[in-house]
């Protein structure tokens, strides 16, 4: 274990947090295994082989098209909505764009800590500062969008259901949480360091932090409504993207 | 009690204890998938022409629909229901569901403006043969159809031999030709005004053509739209029974003049049979606008500086995706100023006959149509046009229920003298093409 290195806000507990992500994930992959049988009338094999028929069969454009102009731009709902499209993809590429970073300095960590690689583990995470805090403000910022609107625009908030809430909210919390977290970070140079230096519940709050992250936007997806997020980009590829 | 009452009236065999409410077997994986596929952003029931023609009851709503099954299946498939069993769903609310599923034309425009890129037509219409199979569906009239279809080959209960019975003297049909018209029912036995005027523009440009005639089928796309292809296997034997037929006269291209039967020689019959025919299956909307780009087709008359509007019938625009030829077609013609609805093309407002709902729930099939009407109102239109005899007879009955006229004779063009004439471009074709558009008893 590398001495007390602290991931990101200074959660020094590696093992701690592999352990979380790999529950998670394992989770996720059980939903997405029930999910699967769902579809393919109890078999995941009838499943795989109607998508992968139908993937084929319904090609108008490349896949590569279908994952960057459909899933990733949707152009689709830029389409319909401007407005929503701006919001949807603020959200995106928050979310997105923070997941990744995550998942590298992840890697790093890993290499790291089985001894593959000597990095400079403060220096890499001190690099993705400045772009995490843009894209947390991105994520803040459609979330806010989405909010206001849910109130504001009478046809949405009164076809509004309460799973809709919790989305947008569960999502908002675990953003500001990691916020907070990053604020109370000794070293931290984000306008939330106001907070005041406090490594002992920065650690706590960034565990917390990443423990509800992995579990809410991972592990709780495929057993919940959100399962969306999984199942709309395979059908846009099932049904060959396009316009 | 009411749930039992419910699955009596409706002969709805009783669940065991223990096992699901509903069953998913003839629902393809991929649509099974597009329910747990859809964000529920709305944007559906913005365009929903039924939700539109039922006043917003929310029941109807696409996204609900969505949700609703979603549920169903997440009571019956989910987590909880695996480790505990399924719950079982109130007769009633699969009943309310169903009946709400029927009121929907399978005009496919939530589908076409869904940011996810669900294929609800498909969706619908596999949801709705499964509720078919368990004895919800389908809905009022609809349940005629196999009856009509299966033993008749056609919904009018008319007679095989007397398919040609519209054929008036002066049309020459070929016994052999490398050109089929494929009448269709609607055009053969109940708006022969169609059917003339198909063959004489065909035979003014030359086009020697040949059709199956007493052979013909019904092309069953009303069984498919329903959720009743399977009873009686109709629809596969249709298609095999039309297509073999067509292939046995050696034929190279199929012409339709029905959007209806155009789309089930297009996606369900090749679907049913496992293979492609051996032949060009065309539209004569796009046949007739690759005849003008040629120089072919000499306009005789005008329509002295009338406004005209094209009504894009679902199954040839949205299904199939046929949107230019009609507007060439029209272009071409002279002496007329064409407009452009508001909804047109992929987003056009659906006539209100599709999906059964015609012969199931006809006020709504007329609120439909009106709202259509209103449509074309509102660009001045003349002359309200569209390329399929079922549009046309329903736009007709929007046009006569809007404006308080009479109902017309649907066999025959439409008045001049009507405020706006609804008629499909082939008659107009004919028309300008100064040819007699009289059927067989008129002339
Ligand atoms: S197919 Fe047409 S009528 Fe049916 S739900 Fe969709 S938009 Fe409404
Ligand atoms: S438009 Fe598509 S994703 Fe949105 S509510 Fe309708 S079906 Fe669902």
């Amino acid at each position: 274990m590398s001495e007390a290195f602290s991931y990101y806000s200074g959660v020094p507990t590696f093992i701690e947090m592999l352990s979380i992500a790999m529950v998670a994930i394992l989770i996720f992959l059980i939903g997405m295994i029930l999910n699967m049988k769902k579809w393919g009338g109890g078999s995941i094999k009838a499943f795989l082989s109607a998508f992968i028929k139908s993937a084929s069969e319904n090609k108008h454009q490349s896949i590569v098209t279908s994952l960057v102009l459909d899933i990733l731009l949707q152009r689709r709902l830029l389409r319909r909505s401007p407005f929503r499209w701006v919001m949807h993809m603020l959200i995106f590429i928050g979310w997105g764009g923070m997941l990744l970073l995550s998942l590298v300095f992840a890697a790093f960590e890993m290499l790291s800590e089985i001894g593959i690689g000597s990095f400079d583990l403060n220096a890499i995470r001190n690099s993705f500062d400045v772009p995490n805090e843009v894209l947390g403000y991105l994520l803040l910022l459609g979330l806010i969008i989405a909010i206001i609107r849910r109130l504001v625009l009478s046809e949405v908030s009164k076809r509004t259901q309460i799973f809709d809430w919790v989305l947008v909210l569960g999502i908002l919390f675990i953003t500001v949480t990691g916020f907070i977290a990053e604020g109370y970070r000794p070293d931290s140079v984000t306008a939330w360091s106001f907070l005041g230096a406090d490594a002992a519940l920065a650690q706590s709050l960034s565990l917390f932090h990443v423990a509800i992250s992995l579990l809410f936007c991972i592990a709780y997806i495929p057993f919940s409504k959100y399962m969306h997020m999984i199942a709309a980009p395979l059908t846009i590829i099932a049904n060959g993207g396009g316009e | 009690m009411a749930d039992e009452k419910k699955a009596v009236e409706k002969n709805i065999p009783e669940i065991p204890k223990g096992e699901p409410s509903i069953k998913t077997d003839v629902i393809d994986p991929i649509s099974l998938m597009q329910y747990d596929a859809c964000t529920r952003c709305g944007e559906c029931d913005n365009w929903c022409p039924t939700l539109d023609a039922m006043k917003r009851d929310m029941n109807i709503s696409p996204r609900d629909k969505i949700g609703r099954w979603r549920n169903f299946m997440g009571k019956n498939y989910g987590l909880m229901a695996r480790l505990f069993g399924p719950r079982k769903i109130p007769e009633e609310d699969i009943q309310n569901f169903n009946d709400h599923l029927f009121h929907c034309t399978t005009c496919g425009a939530c589908g076409t403006v869904c940011p996810a890129g669900l294929n609800t037509i498909e969706m619908w219409e596999a949801t709705r043969q499964q509720l078919v199979l368990r004895g919800n569906g389908p809905y009022g009239k609809q349940s005629l159809f196999p009856k009509l279809i299966g033993e008749m080959h056609n919904p009018y209960m008319k007679e095989q031999k007397d398919r040609l019975l519209w054929v008036p003297d002066d049309v020459k049909i070929a016994d052999n030709a490398e050109i089929a018209y494929f009448t269709g029912c609607t055009a053969g036995f109940n708006m022969q005004v169609l059917a003339v005027s198909t063959a004489r523009v065909l035979n003014k440009l030359d086009v020697p053509f040949t059709m199956l005639g007493e052979d013909e089928w019904c092309c069953s796309s009303a069984l498919i739209r329903t959720g009743q292809p399977h009873i009686g296997d109709t629809p596969r034997e249709a298609a095999i029974h039309n297509v073999e037929a067509l292939e046995a006269k050696g034929v190279k291209k199929v012409l339709f003049a029905c959007a209806g039967c155009f789309r089930a020689a297009t996606i369900d019959w090749p679907r049913l049979m496992g293979r492609k025919p051996n032949f060009e299956v065309v539209h004569i909307t796009d046949f007739l606008a690759e005849q003008v780009e040629q120089g072919k087709i000499t306009w005789e008359k005008s329509l002295e500086g009338k406004t005209i509007t094209y009504h894009d019938p679902c199954h040839l625009g949205r299904h199939v995706g046929v949107f230019e030829g009609p507007r060439k077609l029209i272009a071409s013609m002279p002496g007329g100023n064409f407009v452009e609805m508001e909804r047109n093309r992929e987003l056009q407002r659906c006539c209100g006959a599709g999906g059964g709902v015609k012969a199931g729930i006809p006020e709504l099939a007329l609120g439909v149509a009106s709202a259509r009407i209103k449509d074309a109102l509102d660009v001045k239109a003349d002359i309200l046009s569209s390329a399929c005899p079922f549009c046309r007879r329903n736009l007709g009955d929007g046009r006569n229920s809007v404006m308080s006229l009479e109902t017309g004779d649907f066999n025959k063009r439409d008045n001049e003298g009507n405020d706006m004439q609804v008629e499909d471009l082939i008659v107009l074709t004919a028309e300008l093409m100064g040819l007699s558009t009289k059927i067989k008893s008129e002339t």
